[in-house]
């Protein structure tokens, strides 16, 4: 102790410039300090000395350690040496921006809504997208849209993931192949412009433009602006997307192309001819599907009828009162036998031309398929005005244009159908095009390619070699948002700005103007393809705001223009209506090949290419939510498989899930195989868009060894048998090396569980016709005979205020699957990988059941979406034994995540198998292993931008399962609290809910007398899914009643079938 | 320490009398400087087993408990039925302790204490895996009624709830009657020790017993009443664990037959390990003199008799699936026998209904090697028994959408196999250190005990 004094005082006289005496020398002997802080110092008084010399002592010798102060000394060593420890521990460090002045319009913590639009094939869907503390984290419909009506579809819903994906391009690069190297915006302007410098003493004669299908009014200015600076350039469009059959039918019954717009909600009769006209792919799908379905109300004693006449099982089909199964290359003489039939009866004005001459086709002799025919023209027949007939996209010219005919035959042009000018029509199919560019490319001609957006060489026909033309191109540049399989074989690649991250402008398929608005800045620095194509033209202007400004004077005034983006639409804008004289047409020729058989003649298939309904052509191969959305049918996540129907499979020797080779002339392909039941007999079907090889690292990335997810069916599509490719063999090789990951009867379910599918499935999906209906309303509840429902206890709860309740509409379920991907959205769901959903883990809180019915051969489906039932006699949380599922006071069963450990006894005793557990921790990459963890990869953080903050992300090891959306329920209790209201039907909406593009599902309080909910939980064909189990479900459905034509079938007898 | 080829316990007890035989015989166990061989075999082997146990837990504790085979909707998968089928195992001791006692059952005591320390080995493997299985491993205390901060209370609706309490309430018994059980024998084993560690180990875990006629007077009277205190237990453990599943809404689970099916399953499998143990024990440690083979026929003989009931309980299923008309009940029974888990059906049939028909025959159940096989056969079956209960019902309930097929993983089998490395680590350590054979019980009723007239 002693020391430490002596070193303090050294110190001190260091300090104090003065020489300190020897230890234990009196004052007397300091001398005085030159400078003094203090009267003391300079006295050197003792008390000053002593303290001074304290101040530098360790803090122990300010106290003797005398016998109460050791205690003291041993509480606080024990002390510090327990706070020690907790150093180990380490919280997670974030650096806040405090906002000392709270922007204007911005409310932290709250979701707000901007309307913008989302383009595929050149029609947009208007969309709402969420801003949560900048963040857009949620799509919805948009209301006022016309292609929209409120609804998104599952891509749409998708669309935020693919924003916050971190396999997207970060910036610039340029090279060759996989030697890339990382560049600059700058940089490419620079050799932009050499090689502008250039072109502009050709006239452009070597600049060509490759452009995804768009309505984008200002790319279609600046398109025209360029070829007229560069009058040599070209313009080429080309999208796998079918688009040139209605295209060229237009242009051979009209003369010129027109677009066909469908009233299906004043159609009594509907045939669609290998048309899914309420898929979200097909033009105005939403709302085709909203309008159809609103007609088919038995309570109201409203019902269309739809016949449909296709090669596979559509989502059309699956609502259709009658179906039939005919493979895709024969609709030519089914149109003209239609025609044929339609033209006799009716009154056919003369400039319409001649009938076509009944084809004496083979398949037109089976008595079933000419019965169907002649039931659904004279249907057609007894409603003049009052129908409608739909071709399918990929369907050829010859088709569309009978369609046409027999429209105008049938008197619907100007009641249930509608035309009006295509202005986005090419000359040329995209096919012919691209084969064209190529030719150019190849012959040398070509020296600056921009290509805007799209893959072309993933995505171009098999015997179009783009992607090996593309390197006698000198400045080749491909905008895209990956850095995908056409940006390796390019010199340039460019990040392209993802829709909710640009301006721009989009027309929905009746021509009504949208404006495209940021809710974010370009996370990856990317560019819109109207920006890029502006620093093409030399604009001077190169912001993409201005850029749409510039084309739209009609909203050149800030109200018009504010107007137009909080609406999302621009009134009034849509498409005149024309009415195109038809000419006459000629006799369609047909081949041997189409007067066949319905089965596949000499074993010689067709194979009919149509875009994935989850990938679309391949661009949402690295989104992983609609990797692994089941397929509505086939039920298959993260793979694709050729389609085959069960008759043909027999005859080939096929079995489900073999593993097949598909050989389209010399070209092959091994996949996956799967019986569909309902399939046309001698088709085949393959979806495009899987395979892909520089997706990223969910679909695909060969440079980082993550394996394509499914097989590329472009490597058999070729410029011929685009479409529909003839002469089609296909081989089996046995049942397939891996698990199937399909969400429904993975593997055959085996005699017994057919048998057992088909006892139970009546009372499950209950289903009638219209006649039954009006003739006997209670039928529905009359379907299972029970006890009567008696509890042992009062339920413990009354529901004196809200008692939250769902129906379902089974009869205006399309199986879109649309609901799945929103409630993924909503409710950060995560997703598991195949091998995962393989074992049966898929987390999805909402699935859509597919159940067919009546023999495999001409199966019909239904479909029956499960979220939670939220039982108020729950039986799974009465098995819990840490409570940690509880009813509350409105009814829900709600989920304690914190409380849960796992025991997974719930989901056991779960009647519906609604519940999903967290067998892994699924999150792990963007929340860490645990809370004090965090990682700090920038990937994952991008990744984690997506999570909706007002809904918990769940940890590995706790059961999860829907909630009713329990986060807009607190909502808007809190709004209509805050400004002292009752709460209206209707205000609040489950995310399945708005998303739905049929209204299928209605969420309300039961206990509100006006609500919707109640008075559909109050019809008769309303019923409670295995409600004698007396659960008490709070979800109910409404039984499907379809409106069969008693000449075609006298009430099918209720066979089912598990497929 | 050279490991005897030669089998120490070959060689007749020595004593001049026949107490002294049979102390003889049972305590050189415990003093031979070297076990035989083969208890080092299996002795190793069974360290394996129990590392790879310890390693499966691991994985899944690291992981997640997707490295086993449960999926949706088979969420509960060889966990459970490990558990099940442990906890049955842990039926027989307990049952031949208690209940055969207050019977006056008394060839019991030459297997009752093995047969209570595999009871409580049992127990202990049952035990591990409810509290592994859960999603969040390192929370199973919030399963006990611990007063907490967060008020938080366990649901006591639960079936799973009861099981704690009847798990513990009968580990507990199970152990304190297995270890009272063992205090005269450890006063032997302290007497004759020859090593200071024996003699104060011994000492202490004999707790002062001086073998007074006042100290056997309040030992006899409270080995009556732990008895009557476990014989409830041994017919509401498997009882309450079979809750479970009968009050779950699951077709195959909801019946009520399963209590007392339950029990009558886990006598007929505990007393097919007891003679699974026994057959090997009495050959290698030299107790043919003490587990007879009137012994083992009588334990086949119940084997036999339990074997029948089960058999009835499975038959009585189908019956009444089929009676109640509800179609549920009816497809599960026989997509039980004929679906796709109809192998691990038929395989349960063979193992406990047909296998144990052979016991009919007298040479059959006097034959030690037999016993053996079939005791083996019947454990299958019993494991089997559990898997179908639980995996096969639950693949297929009431919609069809939700079916599934449950495959087990690797970790699944190892953490199966490993669980018997656990019990066998502990078996065999008891057969080298404890009382293998209760000897003042033996005594009480060898003809020389007997002679002494009634206690």
């Amino acid at each position: 102790m002693s020391s430490i004094d002596d070193l303090a005082k050294k110190r001190l006289s260091v300090l104090s410039n003065t020489p300190v005496a020897a230890s234990g020398a009196g004052p007397a002997g300091s001398a005085r300090p030159n400078y003094w802080k203090s009267l003391a110092e300079l006295e050197q008084s003792p008390e000053f000395l002593e303290l001074a010399a304290r101040e530098f002592a360790a803090p122990l010798d300010q106290e003797p350690p005398n016998s109460p102060a050791r205690r003291r000394f041993m509480q606080i060593m024990g002390a510090s040496m327990s706070l020690a420890g907790l150093d180990a521990c380490r919280w997670r460090e974030d650096k806040i921006l405090p906002l000392s002045r709270r922007p204007e319009g911005t409310i932290p913590g709250s979701s707000r809504y901007f309307a913008t639009a989302m383009e595929l094939n050149g029609h947009a869907v208007g969309v709402f997208a969420s801003s949560y503390d900048g963040r857009p984290i949620k799509i919805e419909g948009n209301p006022a849209h016309p292609d929209s009506l409120g609804a998104a579809s599952a891509y749409h819903q998708a669309s935020v993931l693919g924003l916050y994906d971190p396999d997207r391009s970060e910036g610039v690069s340029s090279g060759n192949g996989n030697a890339r190297k990382a560049s600059s915006w700058e940089a490419f302007r620079m050799a932009l412009a050499s090689s502008l410098s250039g072109l502009q003493g050709s006239g452009g004669a070597g600049l060509r433009v490759l452009s995804e299908r768009s309505s984008s009014p200002t790319l279609a200015e600046q398109k025209r602006k360029l070829l007229a600076a560069y009058p040599g350039a070209k313009w080429v469009t080309f999208e796998p997307m079918a688009y040139d059959g209605p295209r060229a039918g237009s242009v051979l019954a009209f003369g010129k192309a027109y677009r066909t717009h469908y009233a299906f909600e004043a159609a009594q009769v509907i045939v669609t001819l290998d048309a899914d006209v309420v898929h979200p792919t097909f033009p105005a799908g939403l709302a085709n599907a909203r309008a159809l379905t609103r007609n088919r109300v038995p309570d109201s004693g409203s019902m269309n009828r739809v016949y449909a006449i296709e090669s596979s099982v559509t989502l059309t089909g699956s609502l259709s009162d009658h179906r039939l199964a005919i493979r895709a290359g024969l609709f030519k003489a089914v149109t003209a036998y239609l025609d044929g039939l339609v033209s006799a009866k009716a009154n056919a004005l003369p400039e319409l031309g001649a009938a076509q001459d009944m084809p004496g086709a083979e398949f037109l002799k089976d008595a079933k398929v000419a019965k169907f025919l002649g039931v659904a023209a004279a249907d057609l027949l007894a409603n003049i005005g009052r129908g409608v007939v739909v071709a399918g996209q990929h369907q050829p010219a010859e088709v569309h244009a009978l369609v046409h005919r027999l429209n105008a035959l049938l008197g619907n042009v100007g009641r249930t159908v509608f035309y009006t000018d295509d202005q986005n029509a090419e000359e040329q199919s995209d096919v012919a095009a691209l084969k064209a560019l190529t030719d150019e490319v190849s012959a040398g001609k070509v020296d600056t390619l921009l290509i805007l957006g799209g893959n072309p060489v993933f995505t171009a026909p098999a015997d179009i070699a783009f992607g090996d033309a593309l390197a006698k191109v000198k400045t080749s540049v491909h905008l895209s948002l990956y850095e995908d399989e056409t940006s390796l074989k390019c010199a340039w690649h460019l990040p392209a700005a993802h829709y909710l991250e640009s301006w721009g402008d989009a027309l929905s398929w009746n021509g009504t103007l949208s404006i495209v608005q940021p809710m974010i800045a370009p996370l990856y620095n990317g560019r819109s393809a109207i920006e890029v194509v502006a620093l093409l033209a030399g604009a001077s202007a190169t912001n993409g705001l201005e850029l749409v400004r510039a084309v739209h004077p009609e909203l050149a005034a800030d109200h018009a223009w504010r107007r137009a983006l909080s609406k999302g639409v621009v009134e009034g804008s849509a498409a005149a209506r024309v009415e195109p004289k038809l000419t006459a047409l000629s006799k369609v020729s047909l081949a041997e090949a189409e007067l066949g058989s319905l089965g596949a003649p000499n074993g010689k298939l067709e194979l009919v290419f149509a875009v994935d309904p989850k990938l679309i052509d391949g661009r949402f191969a690295n989104n992983a939510w609609l990797q692994e959305l089941p397929e509505s049918l086939t039920k298959l996540t993260w793979d694709n498989a050729v389609l085959i129907s069960p008759r043909t499979a027999k005859e080939l020797k096929i079995s489900d899930a073999d593993s097949v080779t598909v050989s389209v002339g010399n070209r092959q392909l091994t996949l996956l195989a799967l019986i569909a039941p309902g399939h046309a007999d001698g088709s085949l079907r393959i979806t495009l868009g899987h395979g892909r090889m520089a997706a990223g690292h969910v679909g695909g990335l060969v440079s980082a060894n993550v394996d394509p997810v499914g097989d590329n069916a472009y490597t058999l599509r070729t410029s011929s048998g685009y479409e529909v490719a003839n002469g089609v063999s296909v081989q089996s090789h046995g049942t397939v090396s891996y698990r199937v990951a399909s969400t429904q009867d993975i593997y055959t379910v085996g005699e017994i569980g057919q048998q057992g599918t088909q006892e139970r499935l009546p009372e499950l999906v209950r289903e009638g016709t219209l006649e039954e209906y009006k003739a006997k309303p209670e039928f529905v509840a009359e379907v299972v005979e029970h006890n009567p429902l008696l509890s042992l206890w009062v339920p413990p709860v009354s529901y004196d205020g809200h008692k939250w309740g769902m129906s379902i509409d089974l009869n205006k379920c399309i199986g879109c699957s649309a609901c799945v991907t929103a409630c993924q959205a909503e409710n950060n769901i995560p997703v598991v990988g195949k091998v995962n959903v393989a074992k049966g883990r898929e987390m999805l809180w909402l699935r859509v059941d597919r159940y067919y019915r009546g023999e495999p051969e001409d199966a019909e489906v239904s479909f029956q979406p499960i979220p939670c039932q939220q039982c108020e006699n729950a039986p799974c949380e009465q098995v819990c034994p840490v409570g940690a599922t509880m009813h509350s006071h409105e009814g829900l069963n709600d989920m304690v995540y914190n409380r849960c450990i796992g025991t997974r006894y719930c989901s056991n005793n779960c009647p519906y198998k609604v519940r999903r557990f967290n067998y892994f921790n699924y999150n792990i990459d963007t929340i860490g292993i645990t809370p004090y963890t965090p990682t700090d990869d920038p990937k994952a953080k991008v990744k984690a931008m997506v999570f909706n903050p007002e809904v918990t992300v769940r940890s590995r090891g706790v059961m999860e399962k829907c909630t009713f959306c329990v986060q807009r329920i607190q909502n808007t209790k809190i709004r209509a609290k805050n400004s002292k209201r009752t709460i209206e039907d209707g205000e609040i909406k489950t995310a399945c809910q708005q998303t739905c593009p049929t209204g299928a599902i209605i969420f309300g309080d039961l206990n509100d007398g006006k609500a919707e909910v109640t008075a559909l939980h109050g019809l008769p064909r309303s019923y409670a899914l295995l409600g004698e189990l007396n659960n008490k479900p709070r979800v109910q459905y409404l039984a499907r009643i379809k409106n069969p034509n008693l000449a075609l079938s006298p009430a099918q007898a209720p066979t089912t079938e598990q497929g | 320490m050279a490991i005897s080829d030669v089998n120490p316990f070959e060689a007749p007890p020595a004593g001049d009398n026949m107490f002294a035989r049979i102390t003889d015989n049972v305590t050189r166990i415990a003093e031979t400087a070297t076990p035989p061989r083969a208890w080092y075999i299996a002795f190793g082997f069974a360290q394996l087993l129990l590392l790879m146990f310890l390693g499966s837990l691991g994985y899944v504790i690291w992981n997640g408990i997707g490295a086993w085979g449960n999926m949706m909707p088979v969420a509960w998968g060889f966990p459970i039925v490990n558990f099940v089928f442990w906890i049955g195992i842990g039926h027989a001791g307990t049952l031949i302790s208690a209940v055969l006692f207050l019977f006056r059952q008394n060839w019991r005591t030459a297997i009752n204490r093995f047969a209570e320390a595999m009871t409580i080995f049992a127990v202990v493997c049952a035990g591990i895996f409810p509290g592994m299985h859960i999603g969040r491993p390192w929370l199973p205390y919030y399963m006990f009624p611990i007063p907490n901060q967060m008020d938080m209370w366990p649901q006591f609706r639960s079936p799973l709830e009861w099981d704690v309490f009847a798990v513990s309430t009968y580990a507990t018994v199970s152990i304190l009657f297995w270890y009272m059980g063992m205090i005269p024998d450890f006063a032997t084993f302290r007497d004759r020790a020859t090593t200071t560690v024996r003699r104060v180990a011994y000492g202490i875990v004999a707790m002062g017993w001086r073998g007074s006629s006042r100290q056997w007077h309040v030992y006899e009277r409270a080995y009556l009443i732990l008895a009557a205190l476990a014989t409830p237990l041994v017919l509401s453990v498997h009882s309450v664990v079979s809750f479970d599943f009968a009050t779950a809404q699951l077709p195959g689970w909801h019946t009520t037959i399963f209590p007392p099916y339950f029990v009558a399953g886990a006598i007929f499998g505990g007393f097919a390990m007891v003679v699974t143990l026994a057959v090997p024990a009495r050959q290698f440690f030299g107790l043919k003199r003490i587990i007879t083979i009137r012994h083992l026929e009588l334990m086949n003989k119940v084997i036999m008799a339990t074997g029948l009931i089960v058999g009835y309980a499975y038959g009585m299923e189908f019956f009444v699936a089929w009676y109640s008309g509800n179609k549920y009940e009816v497809f599960t029974f026989v997509n039980r026998a004929f679906g796709p888990y109809g192998w691990a059906y038929w395989t349960m049939i063979s193992c406990n209904v047909l296998f144990p028909q052979l016991h009919w025959f007298p040479q059959v159940r006097r034959n030690p090697w037999a016993t053996l096989i079939i005791g083996l056969i019947v454990n299958v079956g019993m494991w089997f028994e559990r898997f179908v209960i639980i995996c096969t019902s639950l693949s297929r309930d009431f919609l069809p959408s939700s079916w599934g097929y449950f495959v087990p993983t690797p970790v699944d089998l190892m953490t199966l196999g490993g669980s018997f490395g656990l019990f066998f680590t502990l078996f065999l350590l008891f057969c080298r250190y404890l009382p293998m054979v209760a000897m003042s019980e033996v005594k009480a009723f060898s003809p020389a005990g007997l002679a002494h007239g009634d206690h």
